[in-house]
């Protein structure tokens, strides 16, 4: 159910002129958007394992979890392809997550004369709260092999409405020649991160993605690079037999998924990652990866009208995110995950040129016309940058912690932090930068702090099926995007918190 | 009423025969299993204790094996042999894969690599992602299940002398053993598991179980190293109706006989090489 | 039902057992042991024991083309015997068999002889092949009570020699000749096997009072009591139907 609109949504209208409307469609959209995947007890019916086998809480893969995706949802018995398994049996998983949630955000209100009923005197920035129940959509998980060593999993996802997109089509080989080092991915997979976005068990909209996969500077008009999604293209994963060794390689594309002339179509972006697997003995196993997000994007179109034409993005301009990752183990109970980040786009992005498409076709329209609106930086040859544009710099950490008191109960607390370390909007610049104000961006502009905690239980855990209740709280600040202050006229900060109750069910 | 018995008595006669040791093997308590919890293991370097493998057993093990270790866990009974063999029943202290004669308990290390290892063709999955600490604690775990790791040592895992150099005359000889000692009544004279015995096979609790074929590319159960070739015929899986042939193979022998027993199979190994120059014949079935 | 009579079995023999055992205390077993001997009969017709097919083996058809083989579950003489019933002292609490013979166990024919082995606890036996063609020897305990084993032997095979540690009624089964089963009964003290009249003797029965029980396969028994003078003979005779 996570796709590559949500985050799209909340970027374009931080970077529209009204910040309150995008602060209502965020609570629209705040259940729609942020909901993970993958969790199969369509695999656990397979084997007769138990959810908790491969999942510390499903959808989170344990390390063997993690070796059984990566040798092709197999577990290397010789008994994986379906040709085992009773006729009857069929490989789909149903999931849903009805929730009652109450999201409160900063907002500008209109305040009203005391003496005078009915004349608005001015604005004020005020929480403004709302609760309710949603469905938040359904999942359909199929997967698993067609045969030893060949499988395939797709994911048809809807949002409440039941529109459909496709979040997961692939297929996989595996073993290649006999070795784990050889297995190749092709279609829309999910991208080798040891902290998956796609798996985490966070619901609520801004606790439900991982900031640090999704940032980008405010403003910013990179169309791609955003390493929480689900992307196209194909993927080589070596792995050593026990698993502790992983290595992947990635070949990305902008593609919706369609043949024919897309919006997002001419560019490719490479993804890169390796970790190691260290056994600490008591202390379980600690795993440290690193990895490379790098790749090209159109900052331009040519057009018919005004229009983007699709297909046609040229000016292609580069992007990298690089970091670390560790996943340290303290025994059985306590787990810690961490994800740095420094990424940096070119500053053709950081002016916002490339955002005037769409990029997956289910986003909504972002750019339409004539007459054009939303179109921020479609632009014509012969641009050329403002003066004091520069490349947008910033660094991100993400810390999950987690206790698990037992595969039934188990305690979850992010904390992410996104800091720019260098503004799109540079010194000299004499614009107005994305608070309406003229001139450089503040240093902090676009900085995200980020709190989300939850709890997790699980009344059974069987092999059948799964049911979770899930309680959770997400505190988001982040500076310059909000609502715009009355006093001096520019964004102030956007201060969001969320809670929600939730029912998983995984059937 | 009489003519009636007997006509059950003589349709039920075998089933009871092999029912018989199924339905009096008496359950242990929680209480009993509980009281060896200061069961330990010596392995991989750690000494393993049982409360520090609870929470691992919890979570991996006990949907097949169960919370007693009879093997009663939820998917226990969507286990079908023979293509699904059931699990393990700890209580019963009866284990497969063994370095140590038939008829005696398996050290730790056969139960490490047991766990280590996965049982291929069978539900049991490779638990090698596991730390090696935690997998000395399962083993501890495991044993404690088992009033017999109380009350008896592990045997004396068999010597296994160097492996020699493979040669024609060897794989020849091994052929010679293969006929001899007749594996194939069950293996079938290629190994492809179609021996005239193979149809009926039972293991020790009336579950119909397969001859493992040879030639199928998949791995024998206990390891495929020519080592574990080796230690699997010479020591038999207990609780099946693979015997031991130790007192009718003889260590070098039973060198030869791995070399031929890998002629068998998908595997590269030396011993194939060779004998596609050979252009053996396949052993004799007739008496 | 049956289980109801189980019970009652039970009960009655609980009750024998302590006047068994109150009985042995007082008496100090004395020299000039006796024995129990009599017969088991069948009652009414014997049932049809069908014959085997041994077709698997052809060395196992040969071999037995001028006598075919028959399941010995019920194994009635003509004159109305029931041959491999097995007879041992309930309770006994005494010494040790005074001269343990090593019985044999043959493969023989594809067979078993003989069908029942009655054993002593610890009492050594041998498993010997006769055959020319492979057998797996392989007993099926209750792994709670006795530890199982699975030996080959193929033509030629040396015997083997074993002993088991616990009273069990244990079948032996050969996996390769699936039709080849009989049992290993395991007992404390003094045992014997009905021979092919039915007749029987338990040797080596120092002088008292005792229930002498009598087990017939898969899991029938009856009791009776007896005195054994100093070096006499008492005798126990039983009748089965079933």
């Amino acid at each position: 159910m996570h796709d590559f609109s949500c985050p799209r949504l909340r970027k374009a209208f931080h970077s529209a002129t009204s910040l309150t409307a995008a602060n209502l469609v965020l609570m629209f959209v705040a259940l729609t958007c942020s909901q993970p995947a993958n969790a199969i007890p369509a695999f656990a019916r397979k084997y007769g394992l138990r959810c908790s086998a491969c999942h510390e809480t499903w959808p989170i893969l344990n390390n063997f979890g993690l070796k059984f995706r990566d040798n092709g949802y197999q577990i290397m018995n010789d008994r994986d392809a379906p040709i085992w398994q009773n006729p009857s049996y069929w490989p789909i998983t149903f999931r849903i997550t009805p929730v009652w949630h109450r999201v409160s955000a900063s907002n500008d209100v209109d305040t009203y004369s005391t003496t005078a009923p009915g004349v608005i005197t001015g604005t004020a920035i005020q929480q403004i709260s709302s609760s309710g129940v949603d469905l938040s959509g359904l999942d359909f998980h199929t997967g698993g092999t067609l045969e030893k060593n060949i499988s395939f999993f797709v994911l048809p996802s809807s949002d409440p409405t039941a529109a459909f997109h496709f979040e997961t089509v692939m297929a996989r080989f595996d073993n290649l020649f006999g070795s784990p080092w050889l297995n190749i991915k092709l279609g829309r997979f999910e991208l080798n991160n040891l902290l998956s976005e796609k798996r985490m068990v966070g619901l609520t909209d801004e606790g439900g993605i991982y900031q640090t996969y999704h940032f980008i500077p405010v403003a910013d008009g990179n169309i791609f690079g955003q390493m929480g999604d689900n992307q196209l293209g194909i993927e080589y994963v070596g792995h050593s037999y026990d698993d502790r060794t992983r290595i992947s390689a990635a070949l990305l594309d902008s593609n919706d998924g369609n043949v024919n002339l897309t919006l997002g179509a001419n560019s490719y972006s490479g993804f890169f990652t390796f970790d190691q697997a260290i056994d600490t003995g008591k202390w379980d196993v600690q795993r440290l990866g690193a990895y490379a997000f790098a790749g090209e994007a159109a900052t331009y179109y040519r057009t018919l009208g005004g229009v983007p034409i699709a297909g046609s993005g040229i000016g292609n301009k580069s992007f990298y995110r690089i970091g670390f990752t560790g996943q340290f183990y303290f025994g059985p109970h306590f787990d810690l995950n961490v994800v740095t980040q420094h990424g940096q786009d070119n500053a053709w992005f950081g002016q916002g040129y490339g955002n005037a498409v769409n990029t997956d076709g289910n986003g909504g329209t972002l750019c339409s016309g004539p007459p054009l609106t939303n179109c921020l930086a479609n632009n014509t040859p012969g641009t050329t940058l403002p003066i004091g544009s520069q490349a947008p710099v910033w660094n991100g950490v993400t810390f999950e912690a987690r206790y698990v008191y037992s595969p039934q109960l188990i305690f979850i607390a992010d904390y992410e932090l996104e800091k720019m370390s260098q503004q799109a909007d540079g010194p000299g610049f004499t614009g107005l930068n994305p608070t309406g104000a003229p001139g450089p961006s503040p240093s902090n502009l676009g900085n995200i702090n980020n709190y989300n905690a939850l709890i997790r239980y699980n009344p059974f855990m069987t092999s059948r099926a799964g049911l979770a209740i899930q309680l959770e709280y997400t505190l988001f600040h982040q500076n310059g995007t909000g609502p715009v202050s009355p006093i001096t006229g520019f964004s102030t900060s956007t201060n969001s918190n969320e809670l929600l109750f939730a029912l998983d069910i995984d059937y | 009423m009489r003519t009636r018995l007997h006509k059950w008595f003589l349709l039920l006669g075998a089933a009871a025969f092999f029912a018989l040791p199924l339905t009096s093997r008496a359950q242990l308590t929680t209480e009993d299993i509980a009281s060896r919890d200061n069961m330990e293991s010596h392995v991989a370097g750690y000494t393993g204790h049982v409360q520090d493998a609870a929470y691992d057993y919890r979570r991996y093990c006990v949907g097949c094996h169960g919370d007693m270790g009879d093997a009663n866990g939820e998917v226990a009974q969507w286990l079908l042999p023979p293509m699904w063999p059931k699990p393990r029943n700890f209580q019963l202290g009866v284990f497969k894969c063994r370095s140590t004669p038939t008829g005696t308990l398996p050290t730790d290390d056969d139960l490490f690599n047991a766990i280590t290892r996965g049982f291929d063709r069978s539900a049991m999955p490779i638990w090698n992602q596991f730390t090696k600490y935690q997998r000395a604690n399962l083993v501890a775990y495991v044993k404690h299940f088992s009033p017999r790791f109380v009350t008896e040592k592990p045997g004396t895992p068999i010597s296994i002398p160097p492996e020699p150099e493979v040669t024609p005359e060897r794989i020849k000889a091994g052929r010679e053993v293969f006929a001899r000692v007749q594996c194939w009544k069950c293996h079938g004279v290629q190994g492809m598991a179609n021996g005239p015995s193979a149809s009926t096979l039972q293991d020790d609790l009336g579950f119909p179980i397969a001859a493992f074929n040879f030639t199928d590319g998949t791995r024998p159960k206990c390891g495929d190293t020519d080592e574990d070739i080796y230690r699997i015929f010479m020591t038999g899986l207990d609780g099946t109706p693979m015997p031991s042939f130790a007192d009718n193979i003889k260590p070098d022998e039973a060198w030869d006989l791995v070399f031929y027993l890998r002629t068998f199979m998908q595997q590269p190994s030396k011993a194939k090489e060779i004998a596609k120059t050979l252009n053996l014949k396949p052993v004799s079935a007739n008496p | 039902m049956k289980r109801q009579r189980n019970f009652v079995a039970l009960v009655s023999t609980i009750v024998l057992l302590c006047c068994g055992a109150l009985l042995l205390n007082q008496k100090v077993s004395a020299a000039g042991e006796g024995k129990i001997t009599g017969n088991v009969k069948f009652e009414g017709a014997p049932p049809h024991m069908r014959g085997i097919d041994m077709s698997k083996d052809p060395w196992c058809v040969k071999a037995n083309a001028d006598h075919p083989q028959h399941l010995e579950n019920v194994v009635v003489a003509t004159n109305g015997g029931l041959e491999n019933v097995v007879l041992y002292i309930d309770g006994w609490s005494g010494d040790a068999t005074v001269e343990k013979t090593v019985p044999v166990f043959d493969q023989k024919n594809c067979m078993y002889t003989p069908h029942i082995l009655g054993l002593d606890v610890n009492q050594t036996f041998k498993v010997t092949t006769s055959d020319q063609t492979a057998h797996n020897i392989h007993p099926l305990p209750n792994p709670m009570i006795n530890v199982g084993w699975n030996q080959s032997q193929p033509p030629g095979a040396p015997p083997i020699e074993k002993s088991w540690k616990n009273p069990e009624v244990i079948p032996v089964q050969c996996n390769i000749h699936p039709w080849m089963h009989g049992y290993f009964v395991v007992v404390k003290g003094p045992v014997a096997v009905t021979d092919d009249s039915g007749n029987y003797t338990i040797e080596n029965v120092p002088p008292g009072t005792y229930t002498v029980k009598a087990w017939h396969e898969p899991d029938t028994t009856q009791t009776a009591k007896v005195t054994v003078s100093a070096g006499g003979s008492a005798t126990a005779n039983f009748s089965f139907n079933k």
